[in-house]
């Protein structure tokens, strides 16, 4: 088609850092992912509080395995810090392990939480059975969905490990990803256990 | 065909923002001919209540039998017609595809920041409209709670027909429908902070982007507490939980067995997305029409600087102001004086807007072409709308306005009236960049006029319907004495009602056949200022060949340069003067 | 040529004259279809305030949508005819002044009126105490009709329960045996209160939220289950008005109607000991 006719202005070339931007532009969007997140669950607490002042809310005893998986996650992010280190350090077999660890300690947390479910269950409090089993097994499923989420984006980072000794600045920055959403969903964690636990 | 993958990659599975924006725009359309059509069954039934209209009972044989509506199939109609104008017209065409089109041409981008995330974005959105039309064929039928969804209703399978399948269906279509606005509106945001070209400042950035940004934020924070609330009602319908559901409730006869919930949750947790989404609805409409009113009236919009910190304002006032749908609902009285005082606030920076745009006609050399005609219909409506709401945020007038026809007559004015001539105006002047043609000005004109006079009397009448007392979802007006004199009112409105739908045939033969005949257009058929109109119509795949380098604001008009009476924003400081 | 041209062209100052034309008869012809008594008859003192906040901001409004569009017809009709524009900028100071100038105008008329005439009318209807001598009526709403109760002589209503709620024989659910409602009244989609006192209702729903609308009366209140939600006010009229249901309640909204009697005290008295009999 016929170009613009007018005037031609200065002209660059493209972003000199094209790298750079990208990495920008990723953690701007899992911000604002977080964000998102981050209002999800405050619209499950603010029912939680509203639904807490119904006359028939009992408070159920829950699983003491809880206390086991928030210190598995602990140990998680914990493990994604020591494969950060390793990472800066270039010593890239225990980045490797470590962030390895991770993970396993992630997956370990799932299954932890499904056994704290099953613990519910053998106990007979059931989804229905009252608002307060209600909103733990809805809250930890929600949290459970983006554990899952997280631990797909970890394997990424794991994968990028193994080349991260090519580059290590874009590993850095891929890094410095997993670590925000890993370390916020840790977060979110300790604070529903808090709310489900002693609100 | 020698390039089938080829064309599937350029024209289906694309990631190319232009593409994605294009497709949003006709899916969108096709969703508006359906809830067109459903607004058309609406209307038959309220200006002819009793008539047998027996080429639909072949056509409908369930909905229709014997030419005669059924309740339940009016109130699926009802909220199929809301739930798809809203989320799946609206949404898909104004904001998610011009949103997409616009953003990174305006902003001297190459692309979305996140190109897969937009197409995932795109194909999951294609999915949801699927899923909610699909909902009609189900067992019960549609959804029929409205597009609010209240619960009890809408959670307890025996309150009405819509409530079995269809509401279900409902719920998984609105959650593809969250997940593929975030993706958008997490694209969008990213893009207009992170890709503008150099020189592009923020306080540079032409007003539709600017709308759509703040709209997208607003749509990031607003939607995840629908998603929640969803969820839970999703529990409530098919696992036994009382979030919202009270105790000892009896429905036809059967006691339920749910305790202690509460239905006010769900409507708090619905108008908290609800009353934001209005605006993200809103704000682009308007940002599109300011960049469409200088073009045609060869200067500056006035107040430039001014309107975007209304811009700013209203999203943020938005988000605190949901309780004004609740007046009446048994909310605390005092809450509801808070949420009055608070919404009415919203009208300070919403006139400042409106009179931003109406004094940018001020000293114009008007040219009344299509895109401008409709631009003016959209300050009209957003004029006449806007004033409703000084009714409906007054909590002392909302007692007797609240659930009336004056509701539906203000909503439609502002989120049904300023959109849809905000999207024709939209598409008639970004026609000739998306498709290389011109539309048909002589159509465009008749569009117009058959467009806005029959919007303007069915929805201007309805406030007064509202006024006398009639109330919204009614499947009739036949039950009640004094609702009698509402029935001629009712017939004018379905007449007009008929005008506009038939009007719209106008405009789809205009769209198909300048899409094939239409006049080539230039690089900038308008004389106008924004970076798109430096490039080719339509722009090249990456969009610019050169980054631009940005030197000025976007509505440098008034100034001579070689190309007229206006300077694009890539003309440097020493060819015109530098306004912003 | 891309650029535009120079000039006005006849054929945008003849379409200029026809929008103006459109748009200042929109806004005559609106204020005009407008200007009329629209709401039903008053029959409720609060519902005086109601009106006067309603009237208030239909003349506000109405001159401000008169204005308006006016302005935007005299815009377009003489825009159509320019050759030049105008000043290109309003000066910084003027931007600003209107600005200032719009929102405390508009914050006046806007809160202002909630404030001056809406707030006393609110506090009226919500934050005064009922009066004694209020008739107290409790009305349960379900699909899609309103289960009408009278205390009956002793003033007491009987305790209701929902587990003996059948939709036949027991419809709101009265614990038999309970004294206090032997003597209760209840009728169906009929509520006589007699003129001169205040009416006194408490809403409750056995299934879905309905809206108890009373057009006459602007009287407006959700009935949602798991609430009890009441309102107070006070007839200004006898005579025979409608009951509506206000929100989305299923099927038979649209006809879920009942009806509000006003009649004079003794016969009031007369009505009630009818029912009574026929319990």
């Amino acid at each position: 088609m016929n170009g613009y006719a007018g005037h031609v202005g200065r002209v660059l070339p493209d972003p000199p850092d094209p790298i750079r931007l990208r990495e920008d532009q990723l953690r701007l969007g899992l911000w604002m992912f977080l964000a998102t997140v981050t209002m999800l669950f405050a619209a499950f607490t603010s029912a939680y509080v509203v639904r807490r002042s119904g006359s028939d809310w009992h408070h159920i005893a829950l699983p003491s395995i809880l206390w086991v998986n928030t210190f598995v996650l602990m140990a998680s992010s914990v493990a994604v810090e020591m494969a950060n280190r390793f990472g800066l350090r270039r010593r890239w077999p225990a980045t490797a392990f470590s962030f390895g660890a991770a993970l396993a300690f992630g997956i370990a947390f799932l299954g932890g939480q499904v056994i704290a479910w099953r613990q519910m269950v053998a106990m007979g409090v059931y989804l229905p059975s009252n608002p307060h089993s209600s909103f733990f097994y809805m809250l930890t499923g929600a949290h459970a969905v983006h554990i899952v989420a997280a631990l797909i984006v970890l394997l990424w980072g794991l994968a990028m490990t193994r080349e991260g000794s090519r580059n290590p600045r874009a590993w850095a920055a891929q890094m410095d990803l997993c670590r925000t959403f890993w370390h916020y969903l840790g977060g979110v964690w300790i604070f529903l256990f808090a709310l489900v636990s002693l609100y | 065909m020698s390039e089938q993958h080829g064309f599937v990659r350029r024209y289906v599975f694309s990631t190319d923002h232009k593409t994605i924006g294009i497709q949003y725009i006709l899916t969108g359309l096709l969703m508006a001919l359906a809830g067109g059509l459903l607004a058309t069954l609406i209307r038959l039934q309220l200006g002819w209540p009793d008539h047998q209209w027996l080429f639909l009972s072949r056509l409908l044989p369930k909905g229709m039998p014997s030419g005669v509506m059924t309740p339940e199939f009016y109130l699926a109609v009802v909220t199929m017609h809301g739930t798809i104008m809203v989320f799946f017209f609206i949404s898909y065409v104004l904001v998610s595809g011009f949103g997409n089109y616009l953003v990174p041409l305006q902003v001297g981008a190459r692309d979305m920041a996140f190109p897969f995330l937009n197409m995932l974005s795109y194909w999951i959105a294609f999915l949801a409209a699927g899923v909610m039309l699909a909902s009609f064929f189900v067992e019960g039928g549609a959804a029929a709670a409205g597009w609010t969804a209240y619960p009890p209703l809408s959670a307890v399978s025996s309150a009405v027909p819509g409530s079995q399948m269809g509401q279900t269906i409902w719920i998984l279509s609105m959650a593809l429908f969250i997940a593929s606005f975030t993706m958008s509106g997490l694209n969008i945001v990213a893009t207009v902070f992170s890709v503008r070209a150099p020189g592009m400042w923020m306080m540079r950035l032409p007003l539709t982007v600017w709308s759509y940004f703040i709209a997208s934020i607003l749509g990031l924070l607003a939607f995840p507490p629908l998603t929640a609330a969803a969820v839970m009602l999703l529990l409530d319908r098919h696992f036994g939980t009382s979030f919202f559901l009270p105790s000892g409730m009896v429905i036809g006869n059967t006691h339920l067995t749910n305790t202690g919930g509460s239905p006010l949750l769900w409507q708090h947790l619905f108008w908290f997305l609800g009353h934001p989404e209005v605006y993200v609805l809103i704000l682009p409409a308007l940002g599109v029409a300011c960049d469409i009113i200088p073009a045609f009236t060869r200067k500056p919009v006035f107040g430039y600087r001014m309107s975007v910190w209304c811009l700013m304002a209203v999203g943020c006032l938005s988000m605190i102001v949901w309780g004004h749908h609740m007046f009446v609902s048994g909310m605390s009285p005092f809450t509801g004086e808070y949420f009055s005082l608070v919404t009415l606030t919203i009208t300070v920076p919403m006139t400042i807007f409106g009179v931003n745009m109406l004094a940018s006609l001020w000293g114009a050399k008007l040219q009344l072409r299509v895109p401008m005609m409709f631009s003016l219909g959209v300050l009209a409506l957003f004029g006449s709308g806007g004033f409703g709401g000084l009714f409906l945020g007054n909590a002392t007038a909302d007692m007797q306005l609240h659930d009336t026809y004056f509701v539906v007559g203000h909503f439609h004015m502002m989120i049904g009236g300023v959109t849809l001539l905000a999207t024709f105006g939209a598409i008639y002047f970004w026609f000739p960049k998306m498709f290389g043609r011109m539309m048909n000005e002589t159509l465009g004109k008749l569009h117009f006029w058959t467009t806005f006079l029959p919007f303007f009397t069915i929805f201007f009448m309805q406030h007064f319907l509202g006024l006398q007392g009639a109330p919204r979802r009614y499947y009739a007006f036949t039950a009640y004495d004094y609702l009698q004199k509402t029935r001629g009112q009712n017939l004018i409105i379905s007449i007009a009602a008929m005008i506009l739908v038939s009007s719209q045939c106008v405009f789809a033969i205009n769209f198909v056949w300048s899409l094939f005949k239409g006049r080539v257009a230039e690089a900038n058929p308008w004389g106008a200022t924004t970076l798109e109109w430096t490039v080719p119509s339509p722009p090249p795949h990456g969009n610019f060949g050169n980054m631009p380098v940005v030197e000025r604001w976007a509505y440098e008009y008034g100034v001579q340069t070689v190309d007229g009476d206006f300077a694009v924003q890539t003309v440097p400081s020493q060819i015109a003067p530098v306004s912003a | 040529m891309p650029s535009p041209d120079s000039h006005a062209h006849p054929r945008f100052a003849r379409h200029a004259t026809l929008l103006a034309l459109m748009f200042a008869a929109t806004g005559i012809g609106g204020v005009v279809y407008g200007a009329r008594a629209w709401m039903p008859e008053l029959a409720s003192r609060h519902g005086a305030g109601i009106d006067s906040m309603l009237t208030y901001l239909l003349v506000s409004v109405g001159g401000l949508f008169l204005v308006s569009y006016l302005a935007l017809a005299y815009f377009i009709w003489r825009g159509g005819r320019r050759t030049a524009i105008g000043p290109r900028f309003a000066s910084r100071r003027t931007e600003r002044a209107l600005s200032i100038a719009l929102g405390v105008g508009m914050a006046i008329i806007a809160e202002g009126g909630v404030l001056a005439i809406g707030m006393p009318v609110w506090a009226e209807y919500f934050d005064a105490a009922p009066p004694a001598d209020a008739i107290v009526i409790d009305v349960t709403a379900q699909q899609f009709m309103w289960n009408v109760r009278y205390p009956g002589p002793d003033g007491v209503f009987g305790r209701t329960e929902p587990r003996l709620i059948d939709d036949t024989t027991n419809p709101i659910g009265m614990d038999r045996t309970d004294p206090a409602g032997k003597d209760d009244i209840i009728t169906l989609n009929e509520i006589t209160v007699p003129f001169g006192r205040a009416v006194r209702i408490r809403l409750h729903s056995k299934d879905v939220i309905h809206s108890f609308f009373l057009p006459n009366f602007r009287v407006k209140q959700d009935a949602v289950p798991g609430m009890t939600p009441e309102v107070v006010f006070f007839p200004t009229k006898t005579g025979h008005f409608e009951i509506a249901c206000a929100e989305l309640c299923g099927l038979a909204h649209y006809r879920m109607r009942g009806f509000f009697n006003v009649v004079p005290p003794a016969d009031f008295d007369t009505w009630l000991h009818k029912q009574q009999e026929s319990q």
